[in-house]
């Protein structure tokens, strides 16, 4: 069992609270992600799990036991660290055996647990080596392997692709996953790459500032986030966001007004009043060529051809604020030449004054099956 | 075929001549005092006061470095001394360093930098100065007389450098290794044999030769101070039985001084290739 508990859990550096409250309920062989911006906490939110540092209030607590005072390896759980952290002057055997002789176990068991995490993790050849004589990629299962022989109720993964090249990065991604479904163990892995947040995780865990802006599965993020932080620091390229008048609600939606031309956009807007200045927020990917029920024209002013897509920069009214439509790859169009978009309503999101998500009417579940099951969170 | 130096490195040859015109001021101040040295050694006592002075020795031979042993029958057991009381100050101040070292580097604790500041400041004093209040100390404790006066001084004033420099070497080593320690189970003194120790091999090796070359040359002041027996005295106060009541034997005191400083050589010698090679190979990967 591996259920981790999170319940208003604190942190202060002298007076600056670093961990605002955090508030998570982890179930048993989830998959978390804890993404946002350096310097936002997710690093130290997992240093607290993993006994590293102390907390300053609330409560820790995995599988009923709360484990705020017990050092790290009563607590049950493995850490992997963003820089392997391997001994250099043990073989990769000695490595693994690590945390198996800290516990002083006998020689054979010793022998048959290195080698089954070895077979595990692909280094059946390379047990005798030094790790300064391995890759990137195989230190860091060295350190996963060292990991996995404690067979711990939770992993904790600090940021453990970020020395890898990109290609690497990629395999290793896919090894994790693979690895996290023949273990069904809990894993909490921390970056700030969204693109390994949205692929591995069950569930994502965006960090701002100290506490969690929003939790939910990838693709829930990405059609329904929460508020703007969310909504920016999810996809990539970043969404646009259009300044716009509230006009009024009915029960299709909200009526908003953005430069003389008027869109019914379907959220729910219980809350919106009109007359109200809101954010309407709309994805360089669902920008159309033709018209929509809102349109644009926009100078591109650099565009960058990917060749399955081309990604045009415009300022928008002469406003520093970069505009991104990211089109087909094999459209014609060129720098200094007006474009025209379209955009529709049921691609639009909307956010109050104070960046709070007006929810979107779309059903998840005409999106990703897996949600059916987790939305609960 | 040679290839060419990098451009940073090509100089004019005016620039060449320069550099080992220094070079050269500098060698002949330090190796000049050897070299006539080992030449006097050469040479039989009645040439060195010849005039006019020549360096080159006529008709020199290795002579004095036979007669030597007859002269001061206890310049064996000088050597053994030194050995003894440098090689017993470094066994110590390893011992206590290298915890301490690792305190320094890794603990935050109270008044550590007031700690730090202080041994630095305590590196200032150089023992000599303090002579007169370690002699009524020693003489109160009873321990006049003894090796134990010749090393606990020495190891005292040793300690400070070398925990400076130890510390130094284990900031390098990288935390996380320390906390992937922590989180598998390992205690700090689990963690410094099995983790920081053969990191710091080389670091620590470093500290053994500074500290073994510190103890042999301040020995001497504390020898004289604090021991007044013959069969203690280590190799530079030994050295003084050269000195007769009408001359001074100086061809066998030269032979004397290189032969009394080549086993401490040889050591430092080992020691080092050991270090370069410990320093290449056990490279800290971060």
């Amino acid at each position: 069992m591996g259920q981790l508990y999170l319940n208003k859990v604190q942190k202060f550096y002298g007076d600056f609270e670093v961990i605002k409250g955090v508030q998570l309920d982890v179930k048993d062989g989830e998959f978390i992600v804890f993404v946002g911006p350096s310097g936002c906490g997710k690093s130290t939110l997992l240093r607290m799990i993993a006994g590293l540092d102390a907390t300053s209030g609330g409560d820790i607590v995995i599988d009923g036991i709360r484990v705020n005072d017990l050092p790290p390896v009563k607590r049950g759980i493995a850490m992997v660290f963003q820089s392997y952290a391997l001994y250099p002057h043990m073989s990769v055997f000695e490595n693994i055996a690590f945390p198996l002789r800290v516990e002083k176990m006998a020689e054979d068991k010793i022998k048959a647990k290195v080698e089954h995490a070895a077979r595990i993790l692909h280094l059946e050849q390379r047990l005798e080596q030094k790790p300064g004589m391995l890759s990137g990629g195989q230190r860091q299962r060295v350190a996963i392997g060292r990991a996995i022989v404690r067979e711990p109720k939770i992993f904790l993964f600090d940021e453990p692709l970020s020395n890898l090249d990109a290609a690497l990065r990629a395999d290793m991604r896919i090894e994790l996953a693979k690895l996290h479904r023949q273990l069904k163990a809990t894993m909490i892995y921390v970056t700030h790459d969204q693109v390994e947040a949205m692929t591995m995780a069950d569930r994502i865990v965006v960090l701002n500032g100290g506490h969690i802006a929003q939790c939910g599965a990838p693709l829930e993020l990405y059609h329904k986030p929460a508020n703007l932080f969310v909504a920016g620091f999810i996809g990539n390229p970043k969404m646009n966001m259009l300044p716009v008048t509230c006009k009024g609600t009915s029960a299709e939606g909200v009526l908003i007004d953005y430069q003389g031309q008027t869109a019914t956009l379907p959220v729910d807007g219980t809350r919106a009043k009109a007359g109200e200045t809101l954010t309407l927020g709309i994805r360089p990917e669902h920008l159309l060529l033709d018209t929509g029920d809102l349109n644009v024209t926009v100078v591109p002013t650099v565009i960058e051809r990917l060749g399955a897509q081309t990604v045009a920069y415009a300022s928008l009214d002469g406003k520093a604020e970069n505009f991104c439509a990211m089109l087909p790859g094999t459209i014609g169009i060129r720098p200094e030449q007006p474009l025209p978009l379209g955009i529709k309503a049921a691609d639009c999101h909307l956010f109050d004054a104070d960046g709070q998500a007006f929810e979107r009417r779309v059903s998840l579940t005409d999106i990703d099956l897996n949600l059916l099951g987790t939305t609960a969170a | 075929m040679r290839e060419p130096p990098q451009l940073i490195n090509r100089y004019k040859w005016y620039e060449i001549l320069g550099i080992y015109a220094g070079i050269a001021v500098f060698l002949t101040f330090v190796l000049a005092p050897f070299v006539e040295g080992f030449l006097v050694s050469l040479k039989p006592l009645s040439q060195l006061f010849s005039s006019p002075y020549r360096f080159i020795p006529e008709n020199g031979s290795f002579e004095a470095y036979y007669t030597m042993w007859d002269h001061v029958p206890g310049f064996a057991r000088y050597i053994v001394n030194s050995f003894v009381i440098s090689g017993a100050a470094t066994v110590i101040v390893l011992i206590l360093v290298v915890p301490a070292a690792y305190a320094f580097a890794r603990f935050e604790f109270r008044g550590a930098g007031l700690l730090l500041g202080a041994f630095l400041a305590v590196n200032m004093f150089s023992g000599a100065v303090l002579l007169i209040p370690l002699f009524r100390l020693m003489r109160s404790l009873g321990v006049l007389n003894t090796y134990f006066a010749m090393i606990v001084p020495g190891v005292a004033f040793l300690i400070p450098s070398a925990i400076w420099l130890l510390r130094t070497y284990m900031m390098r080593i990288p935390r996380e290794l320390d906390e992937a320690a922590f989180v598998d189970g390992a205690s700090h003194f689990y963690t410094l044999r099995r983790v920081i120790l053969p990191i710091a091999k080389p670091g620590i090796v470093v500290v053994a030769i500074t500290t073994f070359i510190g103890a042999y040359a301040q020995q001497f002041i504390y020898a004289l101070t604090f021991n007044s027996k013959t069969e203690y005295a280590p190799l530079p106060v030994g050295l003084f039985a050269y000195f007769g009541r009408q001359e001074v034997v100086w061809n066998e005191l030269m032979a004397a001084a290189f032969v009394g400083i080549a086993p401490a050589m040889i050591v430092i010698f080992f020691l080092q290739r050991y270090l370069v090679s410990g320093l290449t190979a056990g490279a800290v990967k971060q």
